[in-house]
């Protein structure tokens, strides 16, 4: 069950692998580069460098698996992410205001983080499970509740950006597994529909909750600043950067969350828009390996299957560099394969273990 | 469930139709990677070069280093005024919490800490842009027990940092506080003017005022980077400031401690001045104002008690403040007559008391009166009944001409600012012709009515009548000099004026005023065994303004020593004082006593 032959290991995609390490040593390059003549810094990416190795080890493991036995279980698997994202109000360990992370043992996990490929799994289950065949109203409507009970629990700790993040993912394998656009059009409408509802049903702190979230201007001291000198740094590259040593904003720390959510500016800001340019071009291969991935599968689940992996990558790296380039408000989503964090490291790739899993068996 | 939006056909068998959802999906994500891309060339390449200088902006700060004022020194080599280094609490605008309340919440700590009132921090924040890298001045002269309740709470108080700069220091709270002046934050009416930056140190008043530009110096400044917590990373550049020039004065420390110590609490005037070349040796004035408070730490309330004091503690009594002369104007009449024939030192009247002069009855402060008087006599008992008749012999044109030429009605022209010239009376002019009123004249011959004099004018006079009619303009600053850069400004001495007396008249003078002090006259209190004390006596009586009722009549006492080779003239004035003879003359004879005789231990300057 676990064990690739070698007729799997003929097709594995080399190419997504040459972007991912790629995108890979630019991060561990960036990170460090963070920490040059800096005491207590350069631990950094070597322990991201850890994570990756965690990550790769689930990657393997993953893409021996056929992804059909893990749709299978994604019922039981959706079950264990509701029951980790519900154990972070009891064990969770609050950082800056957020019940993010639960820890197990040295380290701490962010279930949020660990659910997004739960969710994939679960809505391609769903998408292809005999029930749904029809793909009419109700089937389609029945996406709902998937979604709004683990929307519901992340909002709460609060992380809007992973929340958030369902919805492109849900978007995109409803239009994957082929449900009409006009019954699309009527779905988003319904939901624009039910905004205002939604609205009124709100008691007043939670308005001036979302309104918060939505708004960042209204909390001057955060994002607002954090956006201008984000821009202050991606801006100052200029055309071919400042170098490791010139890059001010990131190393005399004006750019706030440098290592994490703001990484993208870091690197901006030292290799300047022709580094953007090639940092870019890694993820958009990357991307279309994956579509590529899902366009060439077998059959309809090991097309959902990696068009949601897909879709979950490209949904966090448009929303992080939109939020970082000042296009989007702030939500907290890391970027993919970049970013400092272990949790969303796992995710990525594991992610990209499911699009190696389809690709393997495209031809079986 | 087949209605309308059913799928066509299950999913199994429309692999092309999934195909090309897949590409869809493919589409709209490189349609967003392009918009992003459009969105970074704006920002890089586009709008690049302000970020860089917003970048830079961000990292640089400019950290101005307060030169060092420049010292004064007494004409011996002593300090009148030092500097040493005292904390300055700051505000850095752009450094303190972005939120109102939290920013609040910082002040009142500070305030609190330190007992500042609230509203001083907020109102100097207030003042600035929020933007702005350059400290604010909020409050000088803190004590190390305050920098160390900041210092320990650094990090809790963003945007507050303690400056070190280098702050004036006087031997005395009160020392030569007119004459030196106070130095203060730029005011926003002088900042108008564009000389000065905020928080530049300006002098206001006295020498400091009046050589700000030397004392001043340049400013240094450092560019440092720093980081997003305002922490100093490295320096980048730096500018070494050049400190101010040394003012060389022309007074004496001791002789001006001497003359604020014998002063003792009473409102005057003193003006000790070298007759030979107009170098002013001292210059006192009381009530005085702590100098020492107003150029560092004082809150509104001690500062307007002050200003607002009935006694004018701000005013320099020495140039400001105009007196009738009294008995020491005597000597002007004398001179006059004696140079124009019309008074003689054989002239001899019978004092009784009393003079009437048709309606009105003039008395001598002597009741009884003198008996019979000469010239000589009438000048060391200081006789009003011989000068009455004295003054209407010799004319009162003739009186305003050798006042006139003496200096008096006109400034002496020291350097301070905001010198009173004095009065001197004038004819009714009908037809041509000068026409005074007996009474005036008869007032005016003994230093009364209309004639005003600053204590300056007096010295100016008194150093005429010593050095044999040159009027000097009085000298207070030497030279500026600075190390690397020589000799700036010297004043070398100016002589604006002669009185040309025959020999016979001054020697007549300085005869009769040696006798008031040494002969049992008028300023006998005056008298030093051993040194030739030569003065003059003064009580002006205060008829015209109704300020006779709060008390006496100022006292007047000018004098020269020693009387054959004078070197040193000295005038006290003391306001509502009493007798010349018995308030002023004494105090001279301090002060006399300490120039002559007192050997001062070595003058350390204290902090």
């Amino acid at each position: 069950m676990v064990g690739i032959d070698r007729r799997l290991l003929q097709n594995v995609d080399w190419l997504l692998l040459a972007a991912t390490t790629m995108v890979l040593a630019i991060s561990a390059v960036t990170l460090s580069s963070l920490s040059v003549g800096r005491a207590g810094g350069g631990g950094l990416a070597f322990r991201q460098l850890a994570w990756v190795g965690v990550g790769s080890f689930a990657l393997l493991v993953i893409a021996s698996i056929d992804y059909r036995r893990l749709v299978r279980m994604a019922p039981l698997f959706y079950v264990i992410g509701l029951a980790g994202l519900v154990s972070v109000f009891a064990l969770g360990r609050t950082v800056s205001g957020a019940r993010r992370w639960i820890l197990l043992g040295p380290i701490s996990v962010q279930p949020s983080e660990l659910f997004k490929v739960v969710f994939v799994l679960m809505i391609a289950w769903w998408l292809s499970s005999r029930w749904a065949q029809s793909l009419g109203r109700v089937t389609v409507s029945l996406v709902l509740p998937i979604i709004a009970v683990p929307f519901v629990l992340i909002v709460k700790q609060p992380d809007l950006g992973t929340a958030l993040l369902l919805f492109p993912v849900t978007v995109a394998l409803l239009v994957g597994a082929g449900v009409r656009f006009r019954l699309l059009g009527a779905l988003a409408l319904t939901g624009l529909a039910a905004l205002p509802l939604a609205w009124l049903a709100m008691k007043d702190y939670q308005r001036e909750r979302i309104m918060v979230y939505l708004d960042p201007f209204r909390d001057p001291l955060g994002s607002a600043y954090n956006v201008i000198q984000a821009k202050i740094a991606i801006g100052s590259g200029q055309l071919l950067g400042k170098g490791i040593a010139g890059a001010t904003q990131s190393r005399l720390a004006f750019l706030p969350e440098r290592h994490t959510d703001f990484i993208f500016a870091v690197f901006a800001e030292m290799w300047g828009f022709v580094g953007c340019l090639v940092l870019l071009v890694c993820y958009v291969v990357l991307l279309l390996r994956g579509f590529d991935i899902a366009a060439a599968a077998r059959e309809p689940v090991g097309r959902l299957v990696a068009l949601g992996a897909t879709a979950l990558l490209a949904s966090q790296v448009l929303i992080n560099v939109g939020m970082v380039t000042g296009l989007l408000p702030v939500v907290g989503v890391p970027l993919p394969l970049m970013s400092y964090g272990g949790s969303s490291m796992l995710v990525s790739l594991t992610a990209l273990g499911l699009l190696l899993s389809v690709r393997m068996r495209q031809f079986q | 469930m087949s209605t309308g939006f059913i799928g066509r056909r299950p999913l199994p068998d429309h692999h092309e139709a999934g195909r090309h959802r897949v590409f869809a999906v493919a589409a709209v994500v490189l349609a967003a990677f392009l918009i992003v891309i459009g969105q970074l060339w704006y920002l890089q390449v586009l709008e690049g070069g302000r970020f860089l200088d917003a970048s830079d902006k961000n990292r640089i700060r400019i950290r101005p280093v307060a030169a060092p004022r420049g010292i004064l020194y007494d004409r011996h080599g002593v300090p009148l005024v030092d500097n040493r280094p005292a904390f300055t609490l700051s505000l850095i605008p752009r450094e303190l919490e972005r939120d109102a309340e939290r920013r609040s919440a910082t002040l009142g700590r500070v305030a609190a800490l330190l007992g500042v009132p609230y509203a001083e921090l907020e109102d100097a924040v207030a003042r600035v842009s929020a933007d702005s890298f350059v400290p604010v001045r909020v409050r000088r002269g803190l004590t190390l027990e305050d920098v160390a309740k900041i210092e320990e709470r650094k990090l809790e108080l963003p945007g507050v940092i303690v400056e070190v700069e280098p702050q004036r220091t006087y031997p005395s709270s009160r020392f030569a506080a007119h004459l030196l002046g106070y130095v203060r934050e730029a005011s926003d009416e002088q900042l108008k003017h564009g000389k000065y930056r905020r928080g530049d140190m300006v002098g206001q008043t006295g020498l400091e005022r009046l050589l700000d530009e030397y004392l001043r110096g340049r400013d240094g400044g450092e560019r440092i980077e720093v980081d997003a917590m305002g922490r100093p990373v490295r320096l980048v550049q730096q500018t070494e400031p050049r400190p101010g020039a040394e003012v060389v004065t022309t007074i004496d420390r001791r002789v001006q401690e001497a003359a604020e110590q014998a002063l003792d609490g009473r409102a005057g005037a003193i003006v000790v001045m070298d007759p030979r070349n107009g170098d002013v040796l001292a210059m006192a004035s009381a009530p005085s104002f702590p100098i020492d408070r107003f150029t560092g730490t004082i809150d509104r309330d001690a500062w307007l008690a002050v200003v607002r004091d009935p006694d004018y503690p701000m005013l320099n009594r020495t140039l400001q403040s105009q007196y009738a002369p009294g008995s020491v104007f005597k000597i002007v009449v004398a001179a006059a007559g004696l140079q124009e024939g019309t008074l003689t030192p054989l002239d001899r009247i019978h004092c009784g008391g009393e003079f009437h002069l048709g309606a009105w009855t003039f008395k001598d402060w002597k009741e009884g009166g003198h008996g019979g008087v000469d010239l000589h006599r009438a000048m060391v008992q200081s006789c009003n009944i011989f000068f009455y008749q004295a003054g209407l012999k010799v004319g009162g044109a003739a009186i305003t001409k050798y006042a006139s030429a003496f200096g008096f009605g006109h400034v002496t022209g020291v350097e301070l600012g905001n010198e009173k010239s004095g009065f001197l009376p004038h004819p009714k002019v009908k037809r041509g012709r000068q026409l005074w009123q007996g009474g005036e004249v008869v007032n005016m011959s003994i230093g009364q009515g209309a004639v005003l004099v600053t204590p300056m004018q007096v010295a100016r006079f008194m150093a005429a009548v010593a050095n044999g009619g040159v009027l000097w303009k009085p000298r207070l600053v030497q030279r500026v000099q600075s190390a690397e850069r020589g000799t700036l400004y010297s004043d070398p001495g100016q002589v604006t004026g002669h009185v040309e007396l025959s020999p016979v008249v001054w020697a007549f003078l300085k005869q009769s005023l040696w006798s008031v002090v040494n002969e049992g006259g008028t300023g006998a209190a005056a008298r030093i065994p051993g040194l030739d004390v030569a003065g003059k006596t003064g009580t002006a009586q205060m008829i015209a303004n109704s300020k006779a009722s709060r008390g006496e009549d100022h006292a007047w006492f000018a004098a020269f020593a020693p009387a054959k080779d004078p070197e040193v003239v000295v005038v006290i004035l003391v306001e509502r004082g009493g007798k010349g003879g018995q308030v002023a003359a004494p105090i001279a004879r301090k002060i006399l006593n300490a120039i002559f005789f007192e050997k001062v231990a070595a003058i350390e300057i204290s902090g």
